[in-house]
């Protein structure tokens, strides 16, 4: 590829996982089917890193920006583009979703459980939504990925769930997302029709160049807020993601909770379209964020099965994120960013040991653990390295972005800062006495007695997230400096205003 | 007079190298990982590869800081070395960076050569038991951490190798991981020790933005910084070392610690981990000496630390609780040191305690073949006093009273939280599942059993609207069955004339005309 202008990068990378969705949902051979998916999941992976490559480390704007009318009467059109807030969202994206794809490598294998087509056909359709909530530019594009991640999601988790309540959480999952989806019309609406004199507008770099003012902005602001609190999830938005993380199939969690897609439209659509709102509001981004690390640090404390409290921390975590967001400073958005990225690793790949474990023990709950290391060592030991970079430990990509933010949040939001350190506490306490009771001690359950450690496609999937875990935590500065433009631009304009 | 230039000219060159001595044990810890992963650690030859990694890379760090202090000694090496940037907060650089002066390089090389000394003394005290390499793997961790705290030239290395000497901790202390005991220990030494972390982060945040600057060297300004900062910038840090050196009232996770099952890990609580906090005081004097008021703080503290310890010393009945508290009360005495602003007091006496207790620490499990007398019983005046005596027994009561304070409150709340999620959130938004009683959630119909306050709004309205359209459609003797049916008929008419095109056309005039 001589010019990557020439190519619609964006537009292939959406595509490939989608035509690969349906060559799956057609085949009927399970055997072949999971071969076709992990081919498009990979060549998706390849493309994002392609995009990574052909990227341009110091221009801050938007790159690869394709565009194309849609609805052209009302000048919705299909717009994408990235720039360096969501660049590194795509390859991470991307890698989640092959390595949900092999930890998901038995579905229909039996013959008791439904056929494997459909499962990685809606996996990919979520993969080709996810990331094209990270490529939208136009406001309504996003809207329509935003609520197509809801279909796959649904059925993947009603059909292919665990326990009796599946499809209830299923359902009210959909349900509490649609009830979010309306203040996100509503916002973007608002945010398009709002201007006097001027034409009706929703891509994103017309919408960021007008100047929301008045009540207008707080309309828009607080109603885009709303819509993505449900989504990452903030206090008392949350308790859809511990139950729901109880009954899904635990590799589709490790995509629901490794990608935080709320935080990420906070940044890139809430805060930028009504920056005067936002930053007047700061109080309530970062009291939002410093409660949910309480909130949920405390309420991990107590829960008793090892996927509600990897649920729980990271919802705390995410609560550091969100008052990262609230300190509009550059060093705190890059740490934001950056412990975005951790979490798709880190969380994501907590879920998917958890995947395994489960299909092992039967289950997560922590009083039918025990002893896990005893036969699983390195099933443990991929636990641990994953778990300590939610903690913050220094050498795991955690520490970096946590630093960054709690360094940050001390100077702007000092009480929320405190909290926050208080919270680091929190999740130490809540990481290791369910870690104590389930993967050490002597093991009584007879499944885990039993049970293999990982098998050779298992430590491969986790062996990509594990070791750049580690590398980005040895030396964050390749990423923080390619999120260092764009990071600075953001501020600039939230700041400039 | 040619060959001395081209000596220290090789010697500043070797100086470059100084960032290895931290590294170099950490690489062995990563590469045990690696062989433990790969299912080589175990065995008779994983063991002697694993030990040879450790004490190796050790050796190595040991020879580099030789060289180093030889060039310090000379008077070639800088006092603080950048050995690059790590990463920028907004304006203030994090660097890689080293201090070496009188107060880093005895103390790196005193624990580069105790490091040495226990994985000697392991290889042989532990050989064939099970996890003999993770051992190790905590071992190096430890080992790198220690150094990097104590050659460290800012303050977020220096956290850096504070959180890997804490998590170090929990590995070495639940090294038996079958034993409840251990890892309850391991557990409650690794939250102790994340309370000091959070004063550090604490310290670390309040440099960038007051001070400027994370180097240790020039962490007190230029004097003009306001006392109240400086005074908050310390404490942070000052809580990070009361914690690290289990001062009081954070004293119990030392002895808990003990519960490691070797006198190697035990030494490392008895004679490095618990002088790192002296020793951050020391480096960080300069600020120190700004807050007066703090100083005193410390004193106090130390010194009541030092009765504290004394006085449980003496009713101690196992050989490790009757050392680690002596090593308590000289520690506590190094504070008062501090306190009394004689800093080089305490790094001296900080130094020779270490090199005393790993020799007293290491020889523990063989007291008894060596004392070759009773244990000396419990002084007079203490045996005679049943309340003191009682109180010294149950070391004050400090584990208890953080049981009853501090952890059981957290654990309600907790447990008040998931409550008001289960009981007030979840009625509000819907659906509660139950996971261990999912009959009571499911019902007939496919509407959740609780469907929340808007799903029960909504379906009060659909049942109202439900109940006006039975009762149009049902009472009465269908007379509005027949007026809708006459209505269907009219709506079938227009329909018909609006599919001839001249009243479509003229309906989408009319809309036209309406909309302009």
């Amino acid at each position: 590829m001589a010019d990557p202008g020439s190519w619609p990068l964006l537009s292939t990378l959406l595509a490939v996982p989608v035509c690969t969705a349906g060559i799956a949902a057609v085949d009927r051979r399970a055997s072949r089917v999971r071969w076709i998916a992990l081919t498009g999941a990979l060549l998706t992976l390849f493309w994002a890193l392609l995009i990574v490559a052909a990227f341009d480390r110091h221009d801050p704007g938007f790159q690869f920006v394709e565009s194309a009318d849609w609805i052209p009467g009302v000048q919705i059109r299909y717009l994408v583009g990235v720039d360096g807030l969501s660049l590194l969202f795509l390859p991470a994206t991307a890698l989640l979703f092959c390595a949900a794809l092999v930890a998901a490598w038995q579905v229909g294998s039996s013959a008791a459980s439904l056929s494997a087509g459909p499962y990685f056909a809606w996996l990919l359709l979520l993969e080709a939504a996810t990331l094209g909530v990270f490529c939208a530019l136009d406001t309504m594009l996003l809207f329509f990925f935003w609520e197509l991640m809801l279909p796959p999601l649904y059925f993947l988790i009603s059909l292919w769930g665990s326990g009796p309540a599946r499809e209830l959480v299923a359902r009210r999952y959909f349900l509490i997302m649609l009830v979010g989806g309306v203040p996100l019309l509503f916002g973007l609406l608002a945010a398009a029709l709002s201007f006097s004199g001027g034409p009706v507008a929703f891509d994103l770099p017309t919408l960021q160049a007008r100047e929301l003012s008045g009540p207008t902005a707080y309309l828009v602001f607080l109603l885009l807020f709303a819509a993505f609190a449900v989504k990452v999830p903030v206090v008392p938005l949350h308790t859809w993601l511990p139950s729901l993380a109880m009954v899904g199939p635990p590799a589709v969690i490790a995509l629901v909770v490794g990608l935080k897609l709320g935080a990420y439209g906070l940044i890139r659509f809430a805060i930028p379209l009504a920056p005067l709102a936002a930053r007047d509001l700061h109080w309530l981004i970062a009291g939002a964020g410093a409660a949910t690390i309480l909130y949920a640090g405390t309420a991990a404390l107590v829960h008793s099965n090892l996927r509600a409290i990897l649920a729980c921390s990271s919802v705390a975590h995410v609560g550091l994120v969100v008052l990262g967001l609230a300190t509009f400073s550059v060093s705190a958005l890059q740490g934001a960013l950056l412990q975005l990225l951790n979490f798709s690793l880190a969380t994501g790949g907590g879920f998917l040991v958890l995947a395994f474990l489960q299909r092992r023990s039967g289950s997560t709950a922590v009083d039918r653990l025990g002893g896990i290391v005893a036969r699983m060592p390195r099933l443990t030991a991929f636990f641990l390295l994953f778990a300590m970079s939610g903690l913050g430990m220094p050498g795991t990509s955690g520490f970096p972005g946590e630093l960054l933010i709690v360094v940050a949040a001390l100077h702007s939001h000092t009480g929320a800062g405190l909290a926050a350190l208080f919270g680091m506490i929190l999740a130490a306490a809540g990481f290791l006495s369910p870690f104590r009771k389930a993967f050490l001690g002597v093991p009584d359950n007879p499944d885990i007695a039993l049970a293999d450690d990982l098998l050779p496609r298992e430590l491969a999937c986790l062996l990509v997230p594990a070791a750049l875990t580690v590398a980005i935590g040895v030396w964050p500065m390749p990423i923080l400096e390619l999120l260092r433009p764009a990071a600075e631009a953001w501020v600039t304009t939230i700041a400039g205003l | 007079m040619n060959d001395w230039d081209a000596f220290s000219a090789a010697l500043a060159a070797a100086l470059r190298l100084v960032w290895l001595v931290p590294v170099l044990p950490l690489f062995a810890a990563v590469l045990i990982a690696l062989l433990l992963l790969a299912a080589r650690g175990c065995g008779d030859s994983g063991e002697r590869l694993s030990a040879a990694l450790a004490s190796g890379t050790l050796l190595g760090a040991l020879v580099v800081l030789a060289v180093v202090d030889l060039a310090a000694l000379l008077g070639v090496a800088p006092g603080h070395l950048v050995a690059a940037d790590w990463l920028r907060i907004g304006r203030v650089p994090v660097r890689v960076s080293f201090a070496l002066d009188a107060y880093s390089l005895p103390a790196a090389t005193l624990i580069a050569l105790v490091a040495w000394i226990t994985v000697r003394f392991s290889t042989r005290y532990l050989h064939r038991e099970a996890g003999f390499s993770r051992f190790f793997l905590g071992l190096a961790l430890f080992a790198g951490g220690m150094l990097l705290i104590a050659l460290s030239g800012n303050a977020v290395m220096t956290f850096v190798g504070w959180e890997l000497a804490g998590f170090s901790s929990w590995l070495l202390v639940g090294y038996a991981w079958e034993r409840p005991a251990a890892t309850a220990s391991a557990q409650f030494v690794f939250v102790t020790n994340r309370v000091g972390d959070a004063g550090f982060l604490l310290g670390i945040g309040l440099a960038v933005w007051s001070a400027g600057t994370l180097e240790w060297a020039w962490l007190a300004g230029d004097g003009t910084m306001a006392t109240v900062t400086a005074r908050l910038l310390a404490a942070g840090f000052v809580l990070a070392a009361l914690v690290k050196s289990a001062q009081l009232p954070f004293t119990p996770w030392i002895t808990r610690a003990l519960e490691g099952p070797t006198p190697s890990s035990a030494i490392f609580y008895g004679s490095l981990m618990v002088h790192a906090g002296v020793y951050l005081l020391c480096r960080m004097q300069d600020l120190l000496l700004m807050v007066p008021d703090l100083l005193l703080v410390i004193a106090l503290i130390g010194l009541s630390t030092a009765f504290y310890a004394a006085l449980c010393a003496s009713v101690q009945s196992d050989v490790k609780s009757a050392l680690i508290y002596p090593t308590l009360a000289q520690v506590g005495l190094m504070l008062v040191f501090c306190g009394l602003g004689l800093f080089w007091i305490a790094a001296l006496h900080a130094g020779l305690h270490a090199a005393w207790r790993v020799v007293q620490f290491l020889l523990a499990p063989a007291w008894l073949n060596l004392a070759r007398r009773p244990a000396r019983p419990v002084p007079r005046w203490l045996a005679g006093r049943r309340w003191l005596y009682t109180a010294a027994l149950q070391r004050l009561w400090i584990e208890n009273l953080v049981y009853s304070l501090l952890i059981r409150p957290t654990l309600a709340l907790g447990r008040d939280l998931q409550a008001f999620d289960a009981q007030f959130i979840d009625p509000l938004i819907g659906t509660p599942v139950d996971d261990s009683h999912p009959s009571r959630s499911v019902v007939a119909g496919g509407l959740p059993h609780r469907p929340g306050l808007a799903g029960w709004a909504l379906t009060a309205v659909a049942r109202r609207l439900e109940d006006v359209e039975g009762q149009l459609l049902m009472s009465g003797d269908g007379a509005l069955e027949r007026v809708l049916r006459r209505t269907a008929g009219y709506a079938g008419t227009v329909e018909a004339l609006l599919e001839q095109p001249r009243y479509l056309m003229l309906m989408v005039m009319a809309t036209f005309a309406v909309i302009l």
